[in-house]
């Protein structure tokens, strides 16, 4: 018999549908600026979508900042990055609306050496089980990419050397 | 700028021809797997197509058009349903009436079942693996770590809903005309109807049976259809509004090239049909206002004198006009009618039917003219609850009739009576002459409703886009389930051209640039990609064919070609059933380009834009004149960096050998290795006198001219041959642009090389690929010579930050109150 494990509760996300239900999250080693730099693109329409489903109040993320910052602070709380085995402490850099998409970026100093890393994007997945949170890590042009449905949790990703 | 200048070689035995030397490994690989290219790895990005698509024949030719014995089926329904409202159900006998005109003799029916679909025994249901990527609905999430496995309240929703309805068709009395009972099998979401003889090429089958089902809960199974139950009305026990879709039990496609189209329904895929005649009677309570693909062919039954005058006002109505105003459906939300009323309806040559009820409803409508069209007057209308407030009213009417306007002008005349948009719990779905469209306002503590710019983008943006899949699929009718990308791209093509001309300040999202996180990624599939099995449907099937079809017409076709071979293919597959490769052909063929190799690389592989400008040199024609050309190495000798040692030994100053000893002086002292002899001004004559005339004036004229050669250098990174698009800036500031066509790359796909001749003393000072961004190019780092530090998006946002006017909180602004001024306190 297998071991019985908790199943907790998850936000329910009954909602319209016609959310796009994708973001992207780019990580970049800019080494000009000796950054590590990432910026997570979320859709303006499924953040509104997703926050109301979370809190049942109606919010406008085009006008209200408020709104804006506890978006925010949702997705960099769903977001991770490890290196061998530790956790990568990132600072907040800011956000903002432009166009159609919301924009969070953080940052923290170049790591160096690096052959891998893994990568946890969960905002929004317990809102939708379909939500993917596509992940690009950018080095010196190249790119390495996953696709992180709900079930991925931490996920390694190897850099082109 | 870093430009180099090495000699331009003249050779003497084959004089004045440029001979800059490409060294290009030619080591061809195929992509077809009937070709190979078994050395080497040159791959030949403008191989045509003929082995990857199907063989031309006299059912879609070789041009791409129908062929001289196209034919398609067509199948017409006769419905009589039942709504009852209380137990949510649909309860229905249907006479199904299939005509073969096929070539082929048929001994049996596929029929396909959708609403068994959600059965939990399905195909579909049975493969939805837990916290995967399975189907539109609620979420579970795997054990991961420390954080337990989630399941969400709205997937407890969805299974305390199966666990209390009963889920798919009861079907009974399947019988042909006669009333004889007809063999059949179910098998999950489809069913083999066996005939009792086969029915020969010409003739007609009939055939009935009756079918029931509890209608799914939208909000709780996400099936594009369904009631959505609104408990807080004033009426007891709440209201519902209905979305009848997939609901009747439909005869499978069968076509030249796939037969039939019995690939069961996993939830992805879409559907296609045949077109038919459908006549269809609904019978719901009495205070529902009802709304359905086709014409009413009782409206004195069901609307009162007031409403059909209003309609017939709407006609020509500048604004949309209301037949059930907003109090009329207040009144009818609180209603408690027992009776019922039948709505007919008749819709001619469509390939399904839907239809939408409630008691909820306000209805507006507003008549859109097509001067001289078969279709002189479309009625676009809109059937929205309170729930929709001002958004609806405003907006949704108006869009419905936008986007026919932009869709005719690219493709056909709208050919229906009737294009309507009804609000539900469905976000965006599309049948013929009628659209589900979800965005809603939100209510507000002092009652009012607003909405956010998100939202109204929506609307505007859903409304169109599904308007539009009148035009693809429901009349070109292309199979969704096979490829998505062949409704979904062209249409989303066509809606951000629309929203475009809505409102072009509205940020759509639309351009090249907006894909470019998906194409860099190594974790996609081809456009060409059945369905069910697409990793990312929305950028693969909507983004990246739209962005395709937006840079083939404003960058490599031009307007003018694009247009007219895009309406050629809209006219030639109108109420008719198309495959990409009739997609591929007719825009090959109407346009006279070819696209083999934009088809190959956008859509049958995962390569991306990426073009780079790795170096531009500056190239000097050699005269052969000694006099000129000496001169200019001397000079090029002078212009080479002083040496170290000898700047520092001057400044030491530490004087040479024969600085001091300035009375040992010899011929060499004089004249340096640069000076010209009679003996090279006598080669140069001789070879003068040896040129054929052609070749003299060409190059004396040359000389005269002393034009500049620079020899551009590009290398394709993303692997996605494009044209090559230049903007080239000159020193004295002004800029000129090229465009060099994507077969450049036909010989050499990875790197190339560009002469690029100016006059005299018009010398570059820098030249960008792409400067617009119109190709999707995905990493602009590299478009610029010589190259430019591009800020990332994060350095830029930490330079300046957004001060725009769109910053400002004037939501929360304008509730500020006006003040006087504060006197001001003066010292004197």
């Amino acid at each position: 018999m297998a071991k019985v494990l908790v199943l907790a509760l998850l936000v329910s996300g009954s909602l319209a549908a016609h959310q796009q239900k994708e973001a992207y999250t780019t990580v970049l080693f800019n080494e000009r600026g000796d950054t590590l730099e990432v910026q997570h693109r979320f859709y303006l329409h499924d953040a509104e979508h997703a926050l109301k489903a979370r809190t049942g109040e109606s919010v406008d993320l085009t006008l209200d900042a408020s709104s804006q910052q506890r978006f925010a602070d949702y997705l960099l709380s769903h977001f991770r990055l490890q290196i061998a085995g530790q956790e990568l402490s990132l600072n907040e850099v800011g956000f903002e609306v432009e166009g159609k998409y919301f924009w969070v970026y953080q940052e923290t100093n170049l790591p160096q050496g690096i052959k891998s890393l893994k990568v946890a994007m969960s905002a929004l997945q317990e809102v939708w089980q379909s939500q993917i949170n596509h992940i690009n890590v950018e080095r010196k042009g190249r790119v390495s990419s996953a696709r992180l449905g709900s079930k991925d949790g931490l996920t390694e990703i190897r850099l082109e050397p | 700028m870093n430009l180099t200048s090495p000699n331009f070689m003249m050779k003497k035995s084959t004089p004045f021809i440029f001979s800059l030397l490409f060294l290009v490994f030619l080591q061809p690989v195929s992509h077809a797997s009937s070709v190979l290219q078994t050395k080497g790895d040159f791959q030949d990005k403008f191989r045509q197509l003929d082995e990857v698509l199907p063989t031309p024949n006299d059912y879609r030719n070789a041009a791409g058009e129908p062929g001289k014995e196209y034919w398609q089926q067509q199948v017409d329904y006769k419905i009589d349903a039942v709504l009852d409202e209380p137990n949510r159900r649909i309860s229905a006998n249907q006479t199904i009436t299939y005509h073969n005109k096929s070539p082929y003799k048929l001994s049996y029916l596929w029929v396909q079942l959708e609403q068994n679909r959600f059965s939990p025994d399905s195909v579909a249901e049975r493969s939805v693996a837990f916290a995967g990527i399975g189907r539109r609905g609620p979420g579970t999430r795997a054990k991961e770590g420390d954080s337990p496995a989630g399941i969400s309240l709205g997937e407890l929703r969805r299974q305390q809903f199966y666990e209390d309805v009963e889920i798919g068709y009861t079907i009974s009395n399947v019988v042909d005309a006669q009333g004889q009972a007809l063999p059949h099998i179910i098998n999950g979401a489809q069913m083999r109807i066996d005939l009792p003889t086969s029915l020969e090429s010409g003739q007609s089958f009939e055939f009935n049976l009756d079918f029931a089902y509890n209608i799914l809960e939208e909000n709780a199974v996400r099936a594009r259809s369904g009631y959505e139950h609104f408990p807080d009305d004033a009426r007891e026990g709440g209201n519902d509004i209905f979305l009848l879709a997939q609901w009747f039990p439909r005869v499978a496609a069968y076509s030249d090239y796939e037969a039939w189209h019995n690939k069961e329904f996993l939830g992805r895929g879409e559907f296609t049909l045949e077109f038919g005649d459908y006549d269809v009677k609904m019978t719901v309570p009495a205070d529902h206002i009802l709304t359905s693909t086709g014409v009413l062919q009782n409206a004195d039954d069901v609307l009162s004198s007031l409403q059909q005058r209003r309609l017939k006002e709407a006609e020509n109505a500048e604004r949309p006009v209301f037949v059930v105003t907003a109090d009329e459906a207040l009144d009818n939300e609180s209603s408690a009618s027992t009776d019922s009323k039948t709505w007919h309806f008749k819709a001619e040559n469509v390939r399904d039917f839907a239809w939408s009820s409630s008691r909820k409803f306000m209805w507006d409508a507003k008549g859109h003219h097509q001067p001289g069209s078969e279709q002189p007057l479309v009625m676009a209308m809109s059937f929205f609850p309170k729930e929709g407030g001002e958004l609806w009213r405003k907006y949704s009417t108006e869009s419905v009739i936008h986007a026919m306007e932009v869709y005719n002008r690219f493709t056909f005349d709208y050919p229906y009576p009737v294009s309507i948009s009804v609000n539900g719990p469905v976000g965006g779905m599309e049948y013929p002459m009628i659209t589900f469209n979800g965005p809603r306002t939100d209510l507000q503590d002092d009652k009012s409703r607003t909405y956010t710019l998100a939202e109204k983008r929506f609307l505007l943006g859903v409304v169109i886009h599904e308007v539009g899949h009148n035009y693809f699929p429901m009349i070109v009718n292309s199979d969704e389930r096979q490829w998505t990308w062949m409704d979904e791209g062209l249409n989303s093509f066509l809606d951000a051209i629309a929203g475009r001309e809505w409102d072009p300040e509205i940020p759509w999202g639309v351009e090249p640039r907006d894909v470019v996180d998906y194409m860099k990624s190594d974790v996609q599939v081809p456009i060409m990609t059945q369905s069910d099995s697409i990793l990312k449907l929305g950028p693969n099937s909507y983004t990246k064919p739209a962005v395709a079809l937006t840079i083939l017409r404003e960058t490599i076709l031009g307007r003018e070609l694009f247009d007219f071979a895009f309406k050629e293919y809209s006219r030639r597959w109108m109420n008719k059933r198309p495959t990409p490769s009739d997609f591929f052909r007719t825009m090959e063929e109407a346009s006279g380009v070819d696209l083999d190799w934009f088809w190959h690389g956008w859509f049958y592989t995962t390569d991306h834009v990426d073009i780079s400008i790795d170096k531009v040199s500056l190239l000097q024609l050699d005269t052969q004149n000694p006099d000129i050309d000496f001169d200019r190495r001397r000079q090029e000798e002078n212009d080479k960096p002083e040496p170290r040692f000898e700047e520092l030994n001057r400044q030491e100053g530490r004087a040479t050998w024969i600085e001091l000893n300035g009375d040992v002086r010899d011929f060499h002292d004089e004249n340096d290795r640069f000076t010209v002899t009679n003996k090279e001004r006598n080669e140069y004559l001789q070879s003068l006198e040896d040129m054929e005339i052609w070749e003299r004036k060409a190059l004396e004229r040359a000389v005269r001219e002393d034009k500049n050669y620079y020899v551009a250098e590009f290398s394709n990174i993303g692997g996605l041959v494009m044209p090559i698009l230049l903007e080239i800036t000159f020193e004295d500031g002004t800029t000129q642009s090229q465009v060099l066509p994507a077969e450049i790359w036909r010989r050499s796909p990875n790197n190339v090389s560009r002469l690029i001749v100016t006059p005299k003393r018009k010398l570059i000072s820098s030249i960008e690929v792409d400067p617009r961004w119109d190709t999707a190019d995905v990493d602009v780092d590299n478009n610029h010579y010589p190259r430019k530090i591009i800020e990332s998006r994060i350095e830029a946002f930490k330079r300046e930050k957004r001060e725009g006017m769109e910053y400002r909180d004037i939501m929360q602004d304008s509730k500020t109150e006006r003040e006087s001024p504060k006197p001001k306190e003066r010292r004197k």
